[in-house]
């Protein structure tokens, strides 16, 4: 009977320990963000892809007009049968090709970049945090 | 002194504005030939005072809402008309449309606008490239289409006489393999393949898919 008490009193501390660390610890896991899709990337990996990605604009055609990230292909699910010629003109067989919305909130990207694989192109990814997260880090 | 206490109590019940919808939610199935998805949302002003619409916004650049007119009035019934435009979306799709009142500025309704776009027929890939010099070899693009969706695959065919196709049918209007070669691959070509078929049969689908020598 003690040795059952002593047991008990052990997992409680050792429970009241594992549920301080989670409260406070700054490197804790987030038991409630979704897992992180595989085909998401930052623009800071993209920076390590030494410059041969194609952009792929997923907006619309008047934000694309109004600006966009240099040398990036407008390609939406309005205009697809018009637009991907025009993004195949670009396109070179095992290129990396990252797509970008708006911000994090918009969803098109992550769309257009699986509508991209399965289409064939084997290296399509979205960038986290979108045109905003772009913009951001390349003010003049 | 109880005829003050009833006048205090009514005073201080507020103003009531609000918005009853018959529903929140709709789920719509698309056809192929589809052009858009159109949903509409009724509601009433169950309140005792007028509402005013000051806002209502979409999540998505696809979706178009709209509405008549702003004010309504206690008892009165409206619509919201929300419109996604398919282009070549395909699969289960979820768009929201925020509405906001002027009576509830910091809490506006989420209608939900959920649409099933059919995928009537697979194609992988959908386009083949050569590089320039490369071995004008014949490359594949297997169709298919899904299991039991009523459409036929008629033919293919390549607007470029320089890029020929061929077809197999591994099984008659439902699988094919289209087999793609170039002439020669000395220049730049391109080729758009269609992908004749007889559904809707009053406005029967073309498929593209693409080759390409760069």
């Amino acid at each position: 009977m003690t040795a059952l008490r002593q047991a008990g009193l052990i997992l409680l501390i050792a429970l009241g320990l594992a549920g301080a660390t989670a409260a406070v610890h700054p490197k804790r896991p987030s038991f409630l963000a979704p897992p992180r899709d595989p085909n998401e990337v930052t623009l800071a990996q993209t920076k390590q892809w030494s410059g041969n990605i194609l952009w792929v604009d997923a907006r619309s055609e008047s934000e694309f007009a109004a600006e966009h990230i240099p040398d990036a292909v407008c390609l939406n699910f309005e205009n697809w049968n018009e637009q991907f010629p025009k993004f195949l003109d670009r396109y070179n067989t095992g290129q990396r090709v990252v797509a970008y919305c708006s911000a994090t909130s918009c969803k098109l990207s992550r769309e257009i970049a699986a509508k991209l694989k399965s289409s064939g192109v084997d290296d399509a990814y979205f960038l986290e945090g979108g045109w905003e997260a772009w913009k951001q880090q390349n003010r003049p | 002194m109880r005829l003050s206490l009833l006048l205090s109590l009514f005073l201080a019940i507020p103003a009531f504005a609000q918005l009853k919808w018959d529903t929140m939610e709709q789920s719509l199935q698309a056809k192929p030939g589809d052009r858009e998805v159109v949903a509409t949302y009724r509601f009433t002003n169950t309140g005792t005072t007028p509402v005013t619409i000051d806002n209502v916004h979409t999540s998505c650049g696809c979706t178009t809402a709209a509405l008549v007119k702003n004010d309504y009035a206690p008892g009165e019934s409206g619509q919201i008309v929300a419109r996604m435009d398919i282009g070549s979306r395909t699969g289960h799709q979820e768009k929201s449309i925020l509405v906001t009142t002027k009576q509830s500025p910091k809490t506006p309704t989420v209608l939900r606008l959920i649409a099933d776009i059919p995928v009537a027929i697979v194609m992988r890939p959908t386009f083949v490239m050569w590089a320039l010099g490369e071995t004008p070899r014949s490359k594949t693009i297997d169709i298919k289409v899904t299991d039991g969706f009523p459409i036929k695959l008629l033919k293919v065919d390549s607007d470029n006489p320089d890029i020929k196709v061929e077809v197999s049918e591994v099984q008659p209007g439902v699988e094919l393999e289209v087999h793609i070669t170039p002439k020669d691959t000395s220049r730049p070509e391109m080729a758009t393949l269609l992908i004749r078929t007889d559904y809707p049969s009053d406005n029967p689908q073309t498929y593209y898919a693409y080759a390409k020598v760069k």
